[in-house]
Formats: structure tokens, C-alpha cells, sequence
């Protein structure tokens, strides 16, 4: 099964029992909007940690109801991250979410040592995206998290998006290794990982996909510009997921989609013991609430 | 102020000076298409080399009367690439364009130092005009073809080629954004210095005729409601007319999904040259062809 839209993520999260959502330092009025409505719509049962005051003063002034929805107060905001990692840790929650904190605060809570969510894989950023001009959602990844990503990094990164694709219904994911031209070129480094990435995959070094890679964009995402080119490839023009060379391609990709192709956009942070909720002021109201679709979905 | 690509072959129908276009290796449906509409509306003549029957067939196959076309019978790619660079040189044709032939081939024709079309010394580079329905004007862009890695001068000159065509299309002091992954610098974008350094030239009067800033993201470039949000103060003000990559690996993809996810039309032309040069990938569409022999003709 492949996605046709962000909307069929509801169809699996209908399906199993209800996620259990911690939000850390609740006091956030853009996250509480887009996670009171989730709870209305059934996606997910959250847990709000932090300042209950300053919580229920939100709710009240946006008329949120939240009658019924459990509330633990901590004021400090390290604390209520600290308290809310810990929760999931003790399996008392599936996913996490960021409310009105640093992403670095949560960061350095969730890969902490003794109490944190490390299961010894790299964390990455996952992406869908719903374009009108693509007849089903692309994920991209790393557009947000690794820098400049070397070939192990790569490897871990196809990994957890892969293995997130499988958990949301898809066979044989394909993975196109995004690159400036579609030739190996030994001056630029991301072609040369794009080839090895493919032959690894073809020696079931990484499984349970497809690879293929360098691909220009265009080949990527159109097979009548694969087939203008004469390329040959078992994905060209059928995406599935896009491996970014670095953050500098990926930030300008994503926005592109979302501000010039009006996509819309869910994202989620992978490798951790759960699916970590990491939004931004930026982000729309829709796509708060797509990822957190995203996070339920993808949340075993 | 030419503010659409259709304005822009407005401009230069009824031109004082008929110029003459020079086409490698002709044979190319598209090519030919959009040279029959350039003919037809009376602003320019063309000199096509290649296979003279394979020529006359493209014309058959569109209806068009080949014998509006001055066609020279060249039976080999390399050959036709280089008549049609000679006949620029010598002053027979105003400018070149690829047919069929293969870009390198082709650009190794216009790059050869002593029958090419180099001005000596100068950066060859590559800008586009890309109108796109989700912006409010049309956006210069550089360089998605040409250059994998700029340094700072060509950095600056890619700025410079940018302005110029910019003002050709009546847009005095166009805001020039020097895009990145973030506007915060840091040393893991190694553009952060050579921004930094543009930004103080353009202070200095040593860029001239632009307002330039950078690095900003590309919300933070063309979107004045993410300036707001932000907070953040930028003399660009979310109103870009130009943006500049840090490298063909990020301006490759973005241009691609402007064409393909945002239907983007565009019009591009390589800089540095002494007669203004086309090189489209042979899968770009008639329209795009022809709006590029209107905007070599604007140059020209």
C-alpha cells in the first residue's frame, strides 16, 4: 500500500488502540491547538505536562475544552521535559511532543543516558508531503536534523525512514539518492555516496527497499524526464522517499514544496525509542496537526 | 517593468534590429517549434546546422514550411556545434542555441579559448527567470546549471549577471537573497563567509544596484508573512527578485520542483560570454524554448 494522500493516515490510526501523546512543557498555545484537536478527532490521548495554570489559562482564552484530559503540573520547564521522557520511558506513552521549550532542552533530555529514549540510532528527520502535482505523498528526509549527513549517517537515516514507510503500510519502499546530476561525479561527494548506498542496497547490505541514486530531481520524480534523459531506473518518475545530500538541499527543498507547490506537510524525528513530535511557530495549524497523524501512525 | 514572461517576448517583438540565431544540431522537435514561433512573430531569423533531412522531417512533422529556416548540412554532432559557435563568432549570427547536440559537446564549442565565445577571464555562469503562479513576481535565479561549488568571486559574479538581467527587465534595485539552510551563520555552512563578505560589498557600492542579504532561508527570502512571524530584520523583506545558491546541489532540486510541482515557466541564458548563449535540457517544453530566444534577444 502506498499513501495518496495525508488524510489516509487516519485509516491506520482507526485501526489500533489510541496513542498516548506527551506533550512537554504543555503551557504552548500552538501546540495544545493542534493536540486538543487530535484528542477531539480520536487520533491520539494526550497527557499534558507542564504549567497547569498557564495550561488551562490557554484553553480558556481559546475556548479549548479539555474537561476530562489528564493534566500533570510542573512549572519548571526542564523538569516537566525531564518528567515527560521519562514518562515514555516507563512505556507510559508512545509518543513525544514538543510544547514550549527549546529543541535542544528536549534533545539533550531524550538522549540522555540512564532515563532517555536511545535505542543506539542516529535520529532523523521524516517527512510527507501531499503536492498536488504528484499523484501519491513523497517523503523526504533529512531536511531539518543532520547537517551533513557522511555514508554511515546515510545508511542509518534510509533505515529509520524505510522501516517508518513499512509501519505505515508500504512493501518495497523506493528510495531515490537526490543528486545535483544524475551522473557519478568524483568532485561531488553526494553522487559518489548516491552510487554506493545503490550497490549496497543491491547486495541486501540495506534491505527492504529499493535504491537507486544519483537522480536529479526531475528523474526522480517524472519518468517522462527519465525517459528524455535516458535513464534507466526501477524508480524513476515512482518515489517513494528522497534522501537529502545535506541540510542546505534539504531546508531549501522542503521549503520550496511548502511555500512555492503549497504542499502539505507532516513531519516526525526517528530513531528514538518513540516517534518525537517537533514543531515549529512556522508551521501551519494543519501540519501540527498531520504530524501528529504521523507520530500516531508511525508509532508501534 | 516586465513582470511576466509573456511581457518580456512582448518587449522585444518589433525589435529595431532583427537578430539572428544560430541552432546546433537542429533536429529537435521542441527546438524547432519554438524557433517557427520566433520566426513567425518577426523577431528573429535562424541559421539551424545539422542533418538537412532530418531537419526538413521535424519541419514536416510540425507543419511547418522549413524554408523559413536557413539551414546548413553538417552530417556530424561536433561539427554542427562548432559551425554554429563560428557563425556567432564571426558576426554572421547575435546568438547561439543547443539543439539536440549534448550539453557538453556543445559547451565545449562556446568554451574553447580560441574559436569559442569567451570573454577572457570572465565567469561563466547561469540565470533564470522563473514565473511561478505562488509568487507575486517573477524570480531570478542563480546558478542552477552551471557551476557545482562557487567561490566567492563567482559567487559575485553570479550576483552581478543576476542584476544586470534583472534590470534589463526594468527592476532597478532588485533585493538580492543569498540563500541558506537558516539565517543564522554558522561554520558548518561554508557559505556563511563568502555571504558575509558579499553583504559588506554590497554596503560598499563594490556590488552595485542591488539590496542584498544572506544568508536567509527561503521563507525568510519570499515570504513577508515568515519576516513578520520571525521577527527577524532583513532589507529583503520575505520580497526577493533574486536568489542565489550556494551550490548546484541545492539550486538544482529547487528549480526542478518550481518546473515540475509548481508548473513553473522559465527563461535562462548562460552569462560570461560575449554573445548571449541557450542551453535548455532537451526535455524542457517548446514554451520554455521560446521564451528563452526572447530573453537572448533582450540581452542581446
Amino acid at each position: 500500500m502506498v499513501l495518496k494522500s495525508l488524510s489516509d493516515l487516519r485509516n491506520i490510526v482507526a485501526g489500533g488502540p489510541k496513542k498516548k501523546l506527551v506533550l512537554a512543557a504543555a503551557q504552548d498555545q500552538h501546540s495544545l491547538s493542534a493536540v486538543v484537536r487530535a484528542w477531539k478527532d480520536d487520533i491520539i490521548e494526550p497527557i499534558l505536562i507542564g504549567d497547569k495554570e498557564g495550561i488551562q489559562n490557554i484553553c480558556s482564552v481559546n475556548n479549548y475544552d479539555i474537561s476530562g484530559l489528564r493534566i500533570i503540573h510542573e512549572p519548571g520547564l526542564e523538569m516537566s521535559v525531564e518528567m515527560s521522557v521519562k514518562m515514555v520511558n516507563n512505556k507510559e506513552g508512545d509518543i513525544l511532543m514538543k510544547g514550549k521549550v527549546g529543541t535542544s532542552t528536549l534533545l539533550k533530555c531524550v538522549l540522555n543516558k540512564e532515563w532517555g529514549l536511545r535505542t543506539g540510532n542516529l535520529l532523523s528527520h521524516f517527512a510527507l508531503f501531499e503536492v498536488e502535482t504528484y499523484p501519491k505523498v513523497i517523503a523526504v528526509t533529512d531536511v531539518a536534523m543532520n547537517i551533513a549527513p557522511n555514508l554511515r549517517d546515510k545508511i542509518a537515516i534510509i533505515n529509520n525512514s524505510v522501516n517508518c514507510l513499512i509501519q505505515l503500510g508500504y512493501e518495497m519502499p523506493k528510495v531515490a539518492v537526490l543528486g545535483a546530476v544524475e551522473m557519478v561525479n568524483e568532485n561531488m561527494e553526494a553522487t559518489l555516496d548516491a552510487a554506493l548506498l545503490s550497490k549496497m542496497n543491491q547486495r541486501d547490505q540495506i534491505k527492504n527497499c529499493i535504491i537507486d541514486g544519483p537522480l536529479a530531481f526531475d528523474n526522480a520524480v517524472s519518468l517522462e524526464s527519465a525517459k528524455h534523459k535516458g535513464i534507466r531506473s526501477d524508480i524513476a518518475g515512482d518515489t517513494d522517499l528522497l534522501l537529502m545530500p545535506d541540510i542546505e538541499v534539504g531546508n531549501v527543498l522542503y521549503k520550496s514544496l511548502v511555500f512555492f507547490a503549497k504542499a502539505k506537510v507532516a513531519s516526525v524525528i526517528l530513531g528514538a525509542r518513540v516517534p518525537i513530535v517537533l514543531t515549529s511557530r512556522s508551521d501551519s495549524e494543519q501540519a501540527k496537526y498531520d504530524s501528529i497523524l504521523l507520530s500516531a501512525a508511525a508509532s508501534k | 517593468m516586465i513582470s511576466s514572461l509573456d511581457q518580456m517576448v512582448e518587449k522585444v517583438l518589433n525589435p529595431d534590429k532583427m537578430h539572428t540565431i544560430a541552432v546546433a544540431w537542429a533536429q529537435d522537435i521542441n527546438t524547432v517549434g519554438a524557433l517557427s514561433r520566433a520566426v513567425d512573430n518577426g523577431f528573429v531569423q535562424a541559421i539551424m546546422t545539422g542533418r538537412n533531412g532530418e531537419i526538413k522531417n521535424v519541419c514536416n512533422k510540425l507543419g511547418i514550411d522549413h524554408t523559413k529556416f536557413d539551414i546548413i548540412d553538417i552530417d556530424d554532432e561536433t561539427e554542427a556545434a562548432d559551425e554554429a559557435v563560428r557563425l556567432t563568432r564571426n558576426g554572421n549570427a547575435d546568438i547561439v542555441m543547443k539543439g539536440l547536440v549534448g550539453t557538453d559537446k556543445f559547451l565545449k564549442a562556446v568554451m574553447d579559448k580560441e574559436s569559442g565565445l569567451m570573454i577572457p577571464g570572465a565567469v561563466i555562469s547561469y540565470v533564470c527567470a522563473i514565473e511561478i503562479s505562488s509568487y507575486h513576481k517573477l524570480l531570478f535565479i542563480t546558478d542552477p546549471a552551471v557551476i557545482p561549488n562557487p567561490n566567492l568571486e563567482q559567487k559575485v559574479a553570479m550576483a552581478n549577471y543576476a542584476i544586470e538581467m534583472a534590470s534589463k527587465f526594468g527592476i532597478e534595485k532588485p533585493k538580492v537573497a543569498l540563500v541558506g539552510a537558516s539565517e543564522k551563520p554558522g561554520r558548518h555552512f561554508q557559505y556563511s563567509d563568502d555571504y558575509h563578505e558579499m553583504c559588506r560589498m554590497a554596503d560598499e557600492g563594490i556590488i552595485k544596484n542591488c539590496i542584498m542579504d544572506g544568508p536567509l532561508d527561503l521563507f525568510l527570502a519570499c515570504d513577508k508573512q515568515s519576516v513578520e512571524i520571525k521577527g527577524v530584520n532583513t532589507p529583503v523583506q520575505g520580497d526577493a527578485d533574486i536568489l542565489l545558491f550556494p551550490s548546484l546541489e541545492s539550486s538544482n532540486p529547487f528549480y526542478k520542483s518550481l518546473m515540475l510541482f509548481a508548473k513553473g515557466e522559465l527563461a535562462g541564458l548562460i552569462r560570461g560570454t560575449e554573445k548571449p548563449v541557450i542551453v535548455m535540457s532537451r526535455s524542457e517544453s517548446e514554451k520554455s524554448k521560446y521564451y528563452c530566444i526572447a530573453l537572448a534577444c533582450l540581452m542581446a
